[in-house]
């Protein structure tokens, strides 16, 4: 797939809940390797526009297409094949609380390479636990852990199956500035080292600066502002200009 | 006019209020049968269905242990005196049986269950979709229907029939100690009179109708803690749903299943 070509492209999305619209007319596109952040103010539809990339939500109009495919009108088992190629990192970090770290990380790759055997999956699970600097907690429950350590953990099962498009959703949302700063980092590591295409949806301009390619903002569920940072600073919009402003 | 109008509307949400129940029913028993034969389709979860056997059965030992003692001691001492009466003394170990194995040893096992495991499933599962788990598990590719749903059905289902025997056998050692307290009768006697009247059909097909009543209580728990996603407040909403539609549809289930066994066996009938 060449670099120019788009990773997930959204064509005139709508999507409302009863007689909200959270999303209206929605258009943009993210291309290989890039990374695009989100911001915008609470409720204007940003984490429904990474569920609505993930398929765990519909539109009620328009297209989204993940590399060529509109996944829109898929059934479970085509949404599962085209998902196998996604990461997503959730606001809670969503780790299942009966499992331990360990078995988080290793429930995607028992269920898709069968071929592996539990100490290839271990080695896999603990490479890439350091790489993210849990090494040492891979045996612990997710209620044992700190909420940046959850963020890791999270992070760490999105990346166990080498997605191609990573989905982050609050990388820094309840964590201190310090350890939101580590995130970002990891982060910069992960789209540096791999390449990775990401969509970050975040408060934290800080963090997107570091990190974003571009920056969509959504405003009362329209896209008001899609560009680079520095094209986002002279626009006309204010809602535009006071989230890219630090 | 205006009587025969309010008699009319009263009747229409009447009606509508029957048909709202009778189609959560409806939605129960669908989501639970495609759920069990979804527990048939390759790739089996059979690591994750151990762990809720353990949990669902294992750990409910103590309490239905428990229960079981103690009821056979209430049982005991409730019927003593009126079989005394009849100078029917000598049948108290066989009425105890006969009760606990045909009727109150699978109806309290399974009303105990829906308590514990059904508010623990429901609540759970509430609690996993509150904090995107289950989200999670579908943006990982993975049946999360499977994965959560369906094993806990069959665990259940296998679990229900087991903690029924275990009632049962607590039951007489509970009716044996209130017996021994008062006429010192030997255990090989207790248990021979306990067993005189009883047949393998009384024991067998209301044993087995518990699996029907762990497909409600897995079903019904299940179906609430899936589909209800209202964060924190649905948590409780789940537990307190699941209980108490899964202990009315065990009872109701058993007026239905009795009859069907005295059809089938008709000398288990007393």
């Amino acid at each position: 797939m060449s670099p120019d070509q788009a990773a997930v492209e959204f064509k005139q999305v709508s999507k409302s809940f009863g007689s909200s619209d959270v999303l209206s007319d929605v258009s943009f596109q993210v291309l290989q390797g890039e990374t695009l952040c989100i911001l915008g103010r609470s409720g204007t539809g940003k984490s429904v526009t990474l569920k609505l990339m993930i398929g765990l939500l519909k539109p009620d109009e328009g297209t989204v297409l993940i590399g060529s495919e509109d996944i829109c009108g898929m059934d479970e088992k085509e949404l599962s094949r085209i998902r196998r190629e996604i990461g997503f990192l959730f606001q809670g970090a969503a780790l299942f609380d009966s499992f331990t770290v360990g078995d988080n990380l290793a429930l995607p790759e028992q269920r898709f390479n069968p071929q592996k055997s539990a100490g290839e999956v271990k080695k896999d699970v603990e490479e890439m636990l350091r790489q993210v600097g849990l090494e040492h907690d891979i045996g612990k429950l997710p209620g044992e852990l700190s909420g940046g350590m959850k963020k890791r953990a999270g992070l760490a099962r999105a990346l166990v199956m080498n997605p191609k498009l990573l989905l982050i959703d609050e990388p820094s949302s309840g964590l201190d500035r310090i350890t939101a700063s580590e995130i970002d980092d990891l982060l910069l590591k992960i789209k540096t080292e791999r390449h990775t295409t990401m969509v970050i949806v975040t408060h934290d301009i800080h963090g997107a600066r570091k990190i974003a390619d571009k920056v969509a903002v959504l405003d009362q569920g329209c896209l008001v502002g899609f560009g680079t940072f520095d094209e986002l600073q002279s626009s006309q919009n204010e809602v535009v200009r006071a989230l890219t402003t630090e | 006019m205006f009587t025969s109008k309010a008699v009319d509307v009263d009747e229409v949400v009447l009606m509508s209020r029957r048909l709202t129940f009778f189609e959560s029913v409806g939605d129960v028993s669908i989501f639970g049968v495609r759920a069990l034969a979804r527990a048939f389709i390759p790739p089996f979860e059979l690591a994750i269905l151990l762990q809720e056997v353990e949990e669902i059965g294992a750990r409910s030992l103590p309490l239905i242990g428990a229960a079981g003692v103690a009821l056979g001691i209430v049982l005991t001492l409730h019927t003593r005196s009126t079989l005394i009466s009849f100078g029917a003394e000598a049948w108290g170990p066989t009425l105890q049986a006969v009760s606990f194995f045909n009727e109150l040893g699978p109806l309290v096992t399974a009303l105990l269950v829906s308590g514990r495991v059904g508010a623990g499933i429901g609540a759970e599962l509430a609690n996993m979709r509150a904090n995107e788990q289950i989200d999670a598990i579908e943006v990982l590719s993975v049946d999360a229907s499977k994965m959560l749903v369906s094993t806990r059905i069959v665990a259940c289902i296998i679990s229900l029939p087991l903690l029924t025997i275990f009632m049962d056998f607590a039951s007489l050692l509970g009716g044996f100690i209130s017996e021994y307290c008062a006429t010192r009768i030997s255990l090989q006697l207790y248990v021979n009179r306990a067993f005189v009247n009883l047949s393998w059909a009384s024991f067998i097909a209301p044993t087995l109708k518990t699996c029907v009543f762990g497909f409600i209580i897995g079903t019904v728990s299940c179906y609430f803690g899936f589909t209800i996603d209202e964060g924190s407040a649905g948590v409780r909403r789940a537990a307190t749903n699941s209980v108490v539609l899964s202990s009315l549809l065990v009872i109701l289930s058993d007026v239905c299943l009795v009859k069907i066994i005295y059809f089938f066996f008709p000398g288990s009938a007393l």
